[in-house]
Formats: structure tokens, sequence, C-alpha cells
């Protein structure tokens, strides 16, 4: 074991060569696989993970790369209000297909609302436009994330 | 000497050093492109030197005699919010917020997307209509060339063997002037097909620059001049076709070359219209 990650909030110890991506270390020796390896090139956006709280490419990010950095996955994120939310809003507005982009739509979508607690559609659609969904079922993914913000917005002042 | 593994030095002289070490080794800032290249193994280096790792090279600052100095480690993210490219320099502040998509953004560097010099990116026109110059670092020492100087050839830059970009210099914000980029794309996110960087003076001197259609960004001092002197339709016209001699454009998946070579002057057109509009040019 060569390498020190911070992965989900816990010190994660594995074996990294020069080339090979936080996503490979994540999918095949840290058994987190909610990131999934789509294009492996940095345009479908169904890897994302948040390092240092801003979403970023697991496949284009090396491994060595994130040391010393805080990364969350989608496993680590599913304790926070807004992933919460977020779940029960896509649940409930069917803002899945085939469901392969969800993962990446999640995380991208957390970060958003830990920024922004009230975005409109046009911000939403900004900060998920490096996911896309070939079932092409955005509308009622950005419908599903303004509903999330909704709800932690009524959360908060209730 | 071969050297392997994965580095993080501290400063631009260690950087320098360890690419010096083995020709085969490379620089790697944010990796948006050359982590997809590894991921399909167009390259294989034995070694790779992080840059991430370097104060110097991090954020934007201004600079003493009044412009803005970016650090090649910039993210792209940063420069797309930040509140010292204002007026002319606004163009580079426009430019970055177009790149790719937000996630893409928060990765990608000032200085990994200008020494790869894809044709399509958005830095190049934008720092050429800005005047920039470009700070390199190499075994030989620092130098600084100008942004039109810089982009050579298809990927292929003013950096030698060796050398690191460090910062990008821009020269004195017009703060009652404007600067604005407008790209044709495909998609949201994608390379652009053609694009125009522009800058306005409050005195109305014009600046502008076109990516996507030739190797290296067009611009032309001929053009500028029309342009700073009037802005007609005819005059639009006439700069255009200037730019448009000098247009070497692909054939390729997102336009053909005559396609290209038509958005030139629309583009122009658009760029100009909206830069006369902007709220400091009424002001």
């Amino acid at each position: 074991m060569n390498l020190e990650l911070q992965i989900n909030g816990e010190t994660a110890r594995v074996e990294a060569g020069q080339h090979d991506t936080l996503l490979t270390v994540l999918r095949d020796q840290l058994q987190l696989q909610a990131a999934k390896r789509g294009c492996n090139q940095g345009v479908c956006g169904v890897c994302t993970v948040q390092v240092d709280g801003w979403p970023a490419r697991a496949c284009l990010s090396l491994a060595h790369g994130c040391a010393g950095a805080q990364v969350r996955t989608l496993e680590g994120l599913h304790h926070t209000p807004a992933m919460q939310a977020l779940q029960r809003a896509f649940t409930e507005a069917g803002a899945f297909q085939c469901g392969f982009c969800t993962p990446g739509m999640l995380v991208a979508a957390e970060a958003l609302l830990a920024r922004e607690p009230a975005p409109d559609a046009a911000a939403v659609k900004a900060a998920l436009s490096g996911n896309l969904c070939r079932c092409t079922g955005y509308l009622k993914i950005v419908e599903a994330v303004q509903a999330a913000a909704a709800a932690l917005r009524q959360g908060a002042s209730a | 000497m071969a050297l392997t593994g994965y580095h993080r030095p501290a400063t631009v002289d260690e950087a320098v050093a360890l690419l010096a070490a083995d020709a085969e080794a490379k620089p790697i800032a944010g990796g948006a492109t050359l982590v997809a290249m590894l991921n399909a193994r167009v390259i294989e280096p034995p070694a790779l030197v992080s840059l991430a790792g370097i104060a110097e090279l991090q954020g934007l600052s201004a600079a003493a005699g009044g412009g803005v100095r970016i650090g090649a480690f910039t993210r792209h993210r940063d420069t797309a919010a930040s509140p010292l490219l204002v007026g002319t320099l606004a163009v580079v502040r426009d430019a970055a917020g177009q790149i790719a998509n937000a996630t893409v953004r928060n990765m990608g560097t000032i200085g990994g997307s200008i020494a790869f010099a894809d044709p399509g990116l958005d830095y190049p026109p934008a720092l050429v209509a800005a005047g920039a110059e470009v700070e390199i670092a190499g075994p030989d020492g620092r130098r600084r060339v100008p942004a039109a100087g810089f982009f050579i050839d298809w990927y292929t830059t003013a950096l030698q063997p060796g050398e690191i970009v460090i910062a990008v210099h821009l020269p004195p914000a017009d703060a009652l002037g404007t600067g604005l980029y407008v790209k044709h794309a495909r998609v949201a996110g994608d390379y652009a097909t053609a694009s125009v960087a522009i800058c306005r003076r409050a005195d109305c001197a014009v600046s502008v620059a076109v990516g996507g259609c030739g190797p290296a960004p067009l611009a032309s001092a001929e053009a500028n001049a029309l342009l700073s002197a009037g802005t007609g339709d005819d005059i639009i016209a006439r700069a255009g076709a200037l730019l448009q001699a000098l247009a070497d454009p692909l054939d390729d998946v997102r336009g053909s070359a005559d396609y290209r070579r038509a958005l030139i002057p629309r583009l122009l057109q658009r760029a100009l219209r909206q830069a006369e509009a902007a709220p400091e040019a009424r002001a």
C-alpha cells in the first residue's frame, strides 16, 4: 500500500501506480461502486465524486493527485440532509429511466444544494451540465433537484 | 537519468529540475485532458510531475502595474468568478465560464489548457484579444511570450522541451470598456466550432481574435483598426473578410471548413453588438 487517501471521512490505504485514477481505486480496491465507469474520458459524468466539496470526475482524477484531499462518494453522502431530500425527490418525481446516470446526478446536485439553497432551473441545469442522461430524462431531474431544495428550505424553517 | 512514478514538487525550480531529468516525464496540472489521454493509452509517460503543490502557480492576483496575474494552476471555476477580471478583461472571465461544464471547470487549469492548445479551446482567442503574456519557466530560466506568439500551430506552442507555463499576465483593464466571448458550439459544453473574443475600450478601440478557425487564434491589426474607427455593418463585413482570409479551418465533426469561415463575420457582428449593448459601454 503506497498511498493514503481520505475517502468518506476515513483514511484508506491503497496501492496505486502513477497512471491509476481515483475511479479505479474506488471501484477495484475499495469496493465503492456507486461511481460508475462510463466513458472513462470525462464526458459522461457518471463517475462524479466530490473533492473538497466540489464535483469532480473520478475518471480524470489521478489517485495520487487526491492525496491530502477530502473525497466523498455517493456512499459517503447518503447521511446529508440534502442527499436524503434529493433521493426522496428523485423517487417522487420519477427522475430516472434506466438509472445509470443517477449516482453522478445525485453527487453533483448535492454539491449544488450545499452552496445554493434556492437554485433556479438555469442554475440546476448549469450545475448538472456535465452529467449526461442518455434516456434524456432531464426535465424530471431538474424538477426533482428544485423540489429537494424546496423541501430542505421548508424543513429548515419548520 | 530515468524518472518514474508520481512527483509533487513544492517549487517551480524543483518541477523544472524533475522534468529536466527525463525527457519522457510529463507535467500534469488539472488532468482534465492528460488523464483522458492516459486512460485511452494515447500516452504512457513513465513519470508524472504534478504542479498542484506549487504555491506560486495558484490563483489570481492584482499586479503592481495595474494588470492581473493568473497563476498557471488556477482552475477555470476561479477565473470564471474572479472580481479582478472587469471591463475589457472580462473577456477572459467570460471565456473561462464557457469552458466545458461546471464539473470540468472545477478541475481544469489555465496553464494546462493553453499548453495543450487545442484549436477549439476558449482561452486562446480571449488571451490574444486581451493582449496577454504567457510566463514560462524552463531549464534556461524564465521568459515571457505574447499570447499571439505563444500559439504556433496545431497543438503546438512556444513551449520548448522541459518548459512549463507559470502564469498568464493580463494588461491593466479599461474598467469602462467591455470584454466578452461569443462561442458557437454544437451543444453546451463542446469545444468551439468557431468563436470570437472581443475587447472594446471606452474610447472605442477594439481588439478581436477568432478561435476554432485554424491552428492558432486569428487576429488582424487591420481588422482591429477598421473596427476601432466604426462598427457599421459594412465595416464589420470588411473586418470579417480580413479575418476569413487568415483562416485555415479543419473539416471535422464540429463543422466543415466553409461553415467555420462563414461563421466568422456573423460571430464578429454578434460580439460587437453585444459589446456595444453592454452596461459599461452605455455608462
